[in-house]
C-alpha cells in the first residue's frame, strides 16, 4: 500500500513505515531510549531526503517522549529546576543548530554533516556502552572487584553561578546543565534526535545526578526541545512531513509498549550490551556510505539548495 | 540537370504549403493529479495527421535551476566538492518517435530543434572548461535518467494507416509539479512539416496538496499543528496502554 508523502515528495509503502516505526519503537521501549538515532538513518536508507528525515524525526520524537515524560512527572521523577536549566540551553542550542543546518544546506554539505555526526556519535556511544556494560556484567559475576567512587571532584565543580538542585541533591554551577542543554539542542536540530543517548550519560557522569531522576528529567527536556526543533524546521526549511511522522508515531507507540514489556524481563547489562551492538551496527552502516565509492560521483543538489 | 532543377523548384513550392500540415493531438487525461495514493501514472497520447510521415513527441517539464555536485575523496571519505548550476533545466524530458531519430531527420535539424535528450538546452554561467561543463552536463542527464525523469530511450509511437498515432507518456511517483509542454512534430523526408503543442499541468491534489500548500504558506501554524498532533498522539497512546 503506497502512500504519497507530501513534503518528502515521494511515495513509500505505508506498511513498511508502520513496521519501521514498530521496530524502532520496540527497541526504544525495550531500552528506554527515544529511538531517533536509529530512525533517522533508517529513513535515509529507504530514500527519504536527509533534511526531511531529520525534520520529521524531531516531530516523531515529541510524540515518542511525551507519554514517558508524563509518566515520570506523575511519579515525581522530574527535577524541574534542572529540567528548566537544561531546557534553556536546549532552546539556545536547537536555534543555533537550525541556523547551522540551513547554512550547511545552502552550501550543499548537509547530507555529509548528518552522516559524519551519526558516525561520530553512534561510534563513541556504542563503544562506551559495550565497554561499560561489559565491565559491569563482569563485575556482577565477580563481586570481589573494587567499586568505583560515587562522586569525584574536578575543575567542573569550580565554575561560577552555582545553583542548588534540591531534587537531584546537587549544588553545582548552572553553566554545566546549560552547556549540556546547548550541546544536545544542536544535536537535536542537525541529527533529528532527542539526544537522550548523549544527555543521560552526561547527567549521570558529568553532572552526577541520581539515576532515579535522570530519565524523567531528560524526557522532560526532550519533549520541549524537539517541539522547538519541529517548529523551527517547519518555519525555516519546510522539512517536517506530518504524514510520514504520523505513520511512524502509530507504529512506534505500539512497538514501544511491547518492547517495554519484553525489556522488563531482561537483565540490565545484557540489554545495554545489545543496544550498544545495535548502535555500532547502525554506525558501521552509515560509515560505509561515507567511504564506499558512490555509484555516481556526481549528484543533484537538494531542491532549494544554492 | 533540367529535371533536377525543376524538382528543386517544385520542392520550394511544396514545402511552404507542407509546413502548415495539420496535426491534432489529445491526451487521455487533461492533467496529472498527484493524490495520496499516487505511485506514478501513464497518460495515453493520441492524434491524427494528414498523410504519411514520421511523428516525434517531446514532453518537457517545468524549468528551474539544477545544481550538480561532484563528490571528492578527502582522506578516504567522500565529501561534496565542486558544483555547477544549470539555468532553467527541464525537470522532466521525454521523447517518443515512430522510428529511430537518426532515420527521421539529420543531426543538424534535430540539434536546431532541440529534439533528443542530448540536445536539451542546459546553459550555465560557469567559467570552467568546456570539457568539465560537459562532464557535469552528462552527469545531470544521467542522474535524471536514473530517476526516470529523462527518458532512458526513445519510446515507441504507433501509427495506424498513416492517419492516427498514439503513444504513452510515463510519469514516475517522484514527478515534479508544474506545467508540462507536449509537442508533436510531423516530419516528411527528413524535414519538419508540422508541429502542435499542448500543455499539461502536473499538480498535487487532495490532502497532500493542501498539506504541502499549508506547510509552505503558513509554516508557523503548520509547525504548531505538527507539535500539537504529536503531543496528543503520545499522550493518547500513554492513556490507552495504561488502561489496557
Amino acid at each position: 500500500m503506497q502512500i504519497y508523502l507530501p513534503i518528502a515528495e515521494m511515495s513509500l509503502n505505508a506498511i513498511l513505515l508502520l513496521g519501521l516505526g514498530g521496530m524502532v519503537g520496540f527497541l526504544s521501549g525495550m531500552f528506554g531510549v527515544g529511538g531517533g538515532f536509529l530512525m533517522t538513518p533508517l529513513l535515509i536508507f529507504i530514500g527519504v531526503p536527509p533534511a526531511v528525515a531529520v525534520g520529521t524525526e524531531a516531530n516523531q520524537v515529541v510524540a515518542a517522549s511525551v507519554s514517558g515524560a508524563l509518566a515520570h512527572w506523575r511519579r515525581g521523577n522530574v527535577d524541574i529546576r534542572m529540567g528548566v536549566v537544561l531546557l534553556i540551553g536546549g532552546f539556545i542550542g536547537s536555534t543555533l543548530g537550525i541556523w547551522l543546518f540551513t547554512f550547511l544546506r545552502s552550501i550543499g554539505q548537509i547530507d555529509f554533516v548528518i552522516s559524519v555526526s551519526y558516525v561520530l556519535f553512534l561510534g563513541i556511544i556504542g563503544v562506551l556502552m559495550v565497554v561499560e556494560s561489559g565491565r559491569s556484567w563482569l563485575r556482577a559475576r565477580n563481586p570481589a572487584a573494587p567499586r568505583r567512587k560515587l562522586h569525584k571532584h574536578t575543575w567542573l565543580h569550580g565554575l561560577p553561578f552555582k545553583m542548588r538542585f534540591r531534587r537531584s541533591k546537587l549544588y553545582i554551577s548552572a553553566l554545566l546543565p546549560l552547556g549540556v542543554g546547548v550541546f544536545v539542542g544542536i544535536l537535536a536540530a542537525i541529527m533529528g534526535v532527542g539526544g537522550g543517548f548523549v544527555m543521560v550519560p552526561a547527567m549521570i557522569y558529568l553532572l552526577g545526578m541520581p539515576t532515579s531522576v535522570v530519565v524523567g528529567t531528560s524526557l522532560f527536556q526532550i519533549v520541549f526541545v524537539t517541539a522547538n526543533v519541529t517548529f523551527l524546521q517547519s518555519v525555516t526549511n519546510q522539512t517536517v512531513d506530518i504524514v510520514l511522522a504520523m505513520l511512524l508515531v502509530v507504529g512506534s507507540v505500539i512497538g514501544a509498549q511491547i518492547g517495554a514489556r519484553v525489556g522488563a524481563k531482561l537483565r540490565g547489562e545484557e540489554v545495554r550490551i545489545a543496544l550498544g551492538l545495535i548502535v555500532l551496527a547502525v554506525c558501521a552502516r552509515v560509515a560505509w556510505t561515507l567511504v564506499a565509492t558512490p555509484e555516481d560521483v556526481y549528484f543533484l543538489g537538494q531542491p532549494g539548495a544554492g | 540537370m533540367a529535371r533536377l532543377l525543376s524538382f528543386l523548384l517544385a520542392l520550394l513550392v511544396i514545402i511552404p504549403a507542407a509546413k502548415s500540415q495539420r496535426l491534432a493531438l489529445d491526451l487521455s487525461n487533461d492533467e496529472v493529479a498527484i493524490s495520496t495514493g499516487f505511485t506514478g501514472t501513464e497518460l495515453l497520447l493520441f492524434g491524427a495527421t494528414e498523410g504519411h510521415g514520421d511523428i516525434v513527441v517531446t514532453v518537457v517539464g517545468p524549468r528551474s535551476d539544477e545544481v550538480v555536485w561532484r563528490k571528492e575523496r578527502v582522506a578516504g571519505i567522500w565529501v561534496s566538492g565542486d558544483s555547477i548550476t544549470f539555468k532553467s533545466a527541464p525537470a522532466y524530458y521525454l521523447i517518443a518517435a515512430s522510428r529511430p531519430l537518426q532515420e527521421i531527420a539529420s543531426p543538424e535539424i534535430l540539434h536546431q530543434m532541440q529534439i533528443g535528450v542530448a540536445e536539451i538546452e542546459l546553459s550555465t554561467g560557469s567559467q570552467r572548461s568546456d570539457a568539465e561543463v560537459a562532464a557535469y552536463r552528462e552527469a545531470l542527464i544521467r542522474n535524471k535518467k536514473r530517476r526516470r525523469l529523462y527518458s532512458q530511450d526513445i519510446s515507441n509511437i504507433k501509427i495506424v494507416r498513416d492517419l492516427l498515432f498514439r503513444s504513452t507518456i510515463p510519469f514516475p511517483a517522484s514527478v515534479p509539479t508544474g506545467e508540462y509542454q507536449i509537442t508533436v512534430y510531423l516530419f516528411k523526408n527528413g524535414e519538419p512539416v508540422g508541429q502542435q503543442t499542448t500543455s499539461l499541468p502536473v499538480r498535487k491534489v487532495g490532502l497532500g496538496a493542501q498539506l504541502y500548500k499549508f506547510a509552505h504558506q503558513q509554516a508557523p501554524l503548520y509547525g504548531a499543528i505538527a507539535i500539537a498532533i504529536a503531543l496528543l498522539a503520545g499522550w493518547l497512546a500513554g492513556v490507552i496502554f495504561r488502561r489496557a
